[in-house]
């Protein structure tokens, strides 16, 4: 590998602590806009139904997409025309014309698509219906986009990150919090688009488990492995679980009434989504698992890593679902009561789980769980270990 | 990517309509309480959708607020969110605009309030919510989807075989060659994960498509038969189609062929015209047999091919309108055997009635009247005339309410003393002349009256459907007994109870009915039209037809 000499300026900045760029609290800002804007949307659906392209919380998604593109568009521009030798010394080129970093890409190509699909999600209310499902082709192209803007604020600050060992230049501290919000963000996200399969109503059945035990494991593992903290993937968890409860809180203390018939339900405040996950839990597991057996071959972790998860989270989740069923969690602290205006309010599911596993169905689904969750940490460790080699 | 074009080349196909063929609007012209008004409701063609909703003050009151709200059938009007209030229309006084957003199929209707000086007043008119349109992507928009769909492949595959690559660089370090074979690598798989991805997506969207199609509203299909022998027409409707309609119960409640109910005393009212010349004209009211099967005295129809159109309310108030082609052979009434007995009876209220072909101004078959149309009038079979009280130089627009007014003079010249037919002051069936576009309206304007009370019924009900529902069979054997007794009674009580309920047929105060009727009525697309009015007097129906040219 050959080296070229560094720049006069960075090489001697590396005693002192830079101040981040502006541009990585813009994207992760973005990223929060992302996050809050699509809880928002949904609460909005299930409270007031009547869609809006100018709705208030498609308009905190907006912010989070123009942010976005917007800075990491004008850091590449800025770089590509403007920038310092040194600085593109730092940068990937691309097109053969351009500078930029890896997560500002990210977050350009989230831009671009949450922007193509607004054309698209406009066609297709105007062809099948406005809003007949939330999961449609053009939801799905608007989700990819805003995930990949959070994926890339991340990426944004793990370069960074992993480039700060040899330089030094910025502060530790406030990189460890970018990207511990970054992290919890995205899960949030991730959560959200699962949140089908892992309401409170699902916490005794087994594809709940299988779908946490595949989905879950790859990012917290990936993130654990990531970060610069010991505790990466608990941090990660626990900005999750702030900013889902923050959101049960804060969401029904508004003014929010049915705008579509039928209405069943007659509500006069928004209706929170779900209480969150306990998913510190597991994220504990992963990380002090992943201290431990840090010199162990890759199997090993996966599977110890594996069986931790869905054993922790069967036993935190498990009573926790019971819970939420009693009388107990009605209340504005776990939101249980939140309930679409367009149910029958006396739905006898309202407060009971759908399903309930035992025997050999729960000890199958409980083994698929596992296996999902051992390959999901192995892919997680191998994303972990790219994740730390990512530095421009 | 063949699929895609092929799609996308499609040009947008609306599915010929319900309720009234090709005419989706809804007009209705009465009172809201104390006021006098006309509302015009444009429902979407795809649902869920909105609905435009325009509502037309009549006697210039001012300080008025108008709101409106969906009601549907399925819940009645507790489960209704708050209405919204219609604008006032900039420029034009007594006007105000509204959207109004449905969200499920069926039977459903716009509930509009206003408030003012004189009160308040509430008129619910019932709109069929059905998915009727096939929409293709404009092709602009399709190239421009494509388009960036091919810069974010691209662009994607930049950023992955970079984060395989020299992204892994600390700053200031060449890449080496290992790092760019990885990169190569990179950019290759992410290429072919990605066109598998848009792959599967297409996938995903065709099946959406295919999915909406499965429930987009399929007009019932019928068979129409003559029997020469015995005089009879017989429509029977499809049951393969039936079946299919099953699939989903909220749709098989609401079109359930066991849930028919009279709309002006008829459990159908069918309609022969004869195609592309429009000059012979029937209308029947078929008997019912069994759910599926209806059945009518015919006259001696000329020979040739004929549009059908036949005209079912349910229980729901979801009215429809089945459509079907009749072709009626050379000579099948001659040659009836001499003295079968009929075995159905012509209902008193089927009328028949000949005229000149659209295309022509001379009439070709015995005793066929002349139409007439604007500033021409029209003689009738009694000597009385009709005139339509439109200016000849006067456009008629597509898209634009117009209001058709009609007067019929006795064969003095004097206003005629027009009769209630079938309880309402005159009938209308507007056609276009290659019969893409049917409508059979009132005075009151183009909704389903029987729908109306169908939704004023199941209001009332205020509880969940499941209770409302009747035995399907019961309430086939209750209907059947109850147009039984409106057949045995005499005309006048038949009338009588017809008229309960039904807008404008109030004597005036000289204690006659006026002799001039309007139809409010928005021709949906430009072309020749033929107007057909139906009135009675001395106990006679009295056919007239107009001819008019939508610009």
């Amino acid at each position: 590998m050959s080296t070229i000499t560094l720049s006069q300026a960075s090489a001697n900045d590396t005693a002192g602590t830079l101040k981040l760029p502006f541009y990585i609290y813009a994207v992760v800002f973005a990223s929060f806009c992302i996050t809050v804007g699509l809880i928002w949307d949904i609460s909005w659906h299930t409270s007031i139904g009547r869609d809006g392209l100018f709705s208030p919380p498609h308009l905190a998604t907006y912010l989070g997409a123009v942010t976005s593109g917007l800075f990491s568009g004008y850091y590449v521009l800025r770089l590509t025309f403007a920038g310092r030798k040194e600085e593109k010394q730092q940068s990937i080129n691309f097109w053969k014309v351009f500078h930029g970093s890896l997560g500002a890409l990210f977050c350009i190509w989230g831009a671009f698509t949450m922007i193509t699909s607004a054309p698209f999600d406009d066609w297709w209310h105007n062809t099948f219906g406005l809003d007949v499902q939330i999961l449609s082709p053009p939801h799905t192209v608007l989700l990819l986009g805003m995930i990949t803007i959070q994926f890339g604020a991340m990426v944004s600050v793990m370069a960074l990150q992993n480039r700060e060992s040899i330089t030094s230049t910025y502060s530790k501290k406030t990189l460890a919090a970018c990207f511990m919000l970054s992290s919890g963000f995205l899960l949030v996200m991730l959560f959200t688009i699962a949140s089908e399969y892992l309401t409170r109503h699902n916490m005794h059945g087994t594809l709940f488990y299988e779908v946490a035990g595949g989905l879950f494991p790859l990012f917290l593992v990936a993130v654990s492995r990531a970060s610069t903290s010991k505790w990466g993937a608990t941090r990660m968890a626990a900005v999750y679980m702030v900013v889902m409860a923050l959101l049960v809180w804060i969401l029904p203390l508004f003014h929010a009434e049915p705008k579509l018939g039928p209405v069943l339900n007659h509500i006069t405040h928004y209706q929170s989504f779900h209480f969150p996950l306990l998913l510190i839990f597991p994220a504990i597991a992963i990380d002090w698992l992943n201290q431990r057996l840090s010199v162990k071959p890759s199997i090993v972790r996966a599977f110890a890593i594996g069986v931790a998860f869905v054993l922790v989270l069967l036993a935190v989740q498990w009573p926790f679902g019971d819970f939420l069923t009693t009388v107990y969690a009605r209340n504005w602290l776990f939101g249980t009561t939140s309930w679409y205006f367009g149910s029958d309010p006396n739905n006898e599911y309202r407060y009971k789980l759908y399903d309930e596993a035992t025997g050999a169905t729960l000890i199958t689904g409980l083994g698929i769980s596992v296996v999902l969750a051992l390959l999901s940490t192995w892919l997680g460790l191998t994303w972990g270990r790219w994740m730390k080699s990512v530095k421009r | 990517m063949k699929k895609l074009i092929l799609f996308l080349s499609l040009l947008l196909a609306v599915v010929k309509s319900y309720g009234h063929v090709g005419s989706p609007g809804v007009t209705f012209e009465g009172k809201a309480g104390p006021y006098k008004v006309i509302v015009s409701i444009n429902p979407p063609d795809v649902i869920p959708g909105t609905a435009n909703v325009t509502v037309y003050l009549e006697d210039g009151v001012k300080g008025v607020t108008v709101f409106a709200k969906p009601v549907y059938w399925t819940f009645g009007a507790d489960g209704t969110p708050r209405a919204d209030q219609a604008t006032a229309f900039a420029g034009q006084p007594g006007r105000f605009d509204v959207k109004i957003w449905f969200m499920n199929m069926g039977t459903s209707s716009i509930e509009i309030m206003i408030d003012g000086p004189l009160g308040k007043g509430i008129v619910l008119v019932p709109v069929m919510a059905v998915s009727t349109a096939k929409r293709a992507m404009p092709v602009g928009l399709g190239w421009g989807l494509l388009g960036m769909a091919v810069f974010l492949v691209l662009l994607m595959v930049t950023i992955i075989s970079s984060s395989m690559g020299d992204s892994q660089l600390n700053p200031g370090e060449e890449i080496t060659k290992r790092l760019r074979t990885r990169r190569t690598i990179g950019g290759v798989s992410s290429l072919v994960i990605l066109v598998l991805i848009l792959w599967g997506g297409l996938s995903w969207w065709n099946s959406a498509a295919a999915n909406y199609n499965k429930f987009l509203y399929r007009p019932l299909q019928a068979t129409t038969i003559v029997n020469g022998q015995d005089g009879t027409l017989t429509l029977t409707i499809d049951t393969v189609q039936l079946n299919m309609m099953t699939q989903r119960r909220r749709m098989n409640i609401t079109r359930k062929m066991s849930f028919l109910v009279p709309d002006h005393g008829k459990l159908m009212h069918l309609f022969l015209i004869k195609a592309g010349e429009l000059d012979v004209f029937a209308h029947l009211h078929p008997q019912r047999v069994d759910s599926v099967t209806f059945t009518a005295k015919i006259p001696n129809l000329p020979a040739g091919k004929y549009w059908v159109y036949a005209d079912i309310t349910r229980l729901s108030g979801f009215a429809e309108t089945i459509v079907d082609t009749l072709t009626v052979d050379e000579n099948i009434f001659h040659n009836a055997g001499l003295n079968i007995k009929p075995t159905v009876a012509a209902d008193p209220d089927d009328t028949y009635y000949l005229s000149n072909t659209i295309n022509s101004k001379t009439a070709t078959r015995t005793g066929a009247a002349i139409c007439g149309s604007p500033g021409i009038e029209t003689k009738l079979n009694d000597g009385s005339t009709a005139v339509w009280m439109q200016s000849p130089g006067k456009e008629i627009k597509a898209g634009e309410l117009t209001n058709l007014q009609f007067e019929i003079l006795d064969p003095e010249g004097k206003p005629a003393k027009l009769e209630p037919y079938m309880g309402m002051m005159a009938h209308a069936v507007i056609l276009k002349d290659d019969g893409s576009v049917y409508i059979h309206l009132h005075p009151a304007g183009s909704y389903s009256m029987a729908s109306q009370k169908a939704l004023l019924d199941r209001i009332a009900f205020h509880e969940p459907l499941d209770k409302y529902l009747p035995q399907p069979k019961v309430f086939v054997d209750s209907i059947d007994h109850f147009m039984t007794r409106l057949n045995a009674m005499p005309e006048a009580d038949r009338s009588k109870l017809l008229m309960v309920n039904m807008p404008d047929m109030a004597p005036s105060k000289n204690g006659t009915m006026t002799h001039q009727v309007s139809f409010p009525y928005t021709f949906p697309q430009p072309g020749k039209y033929r107007i057909w009015i139906q009135a009675k007097r001395n106990g006679v129906i009295l056919n007239s037809a107009f001819d008019a040219v939508v610009k």
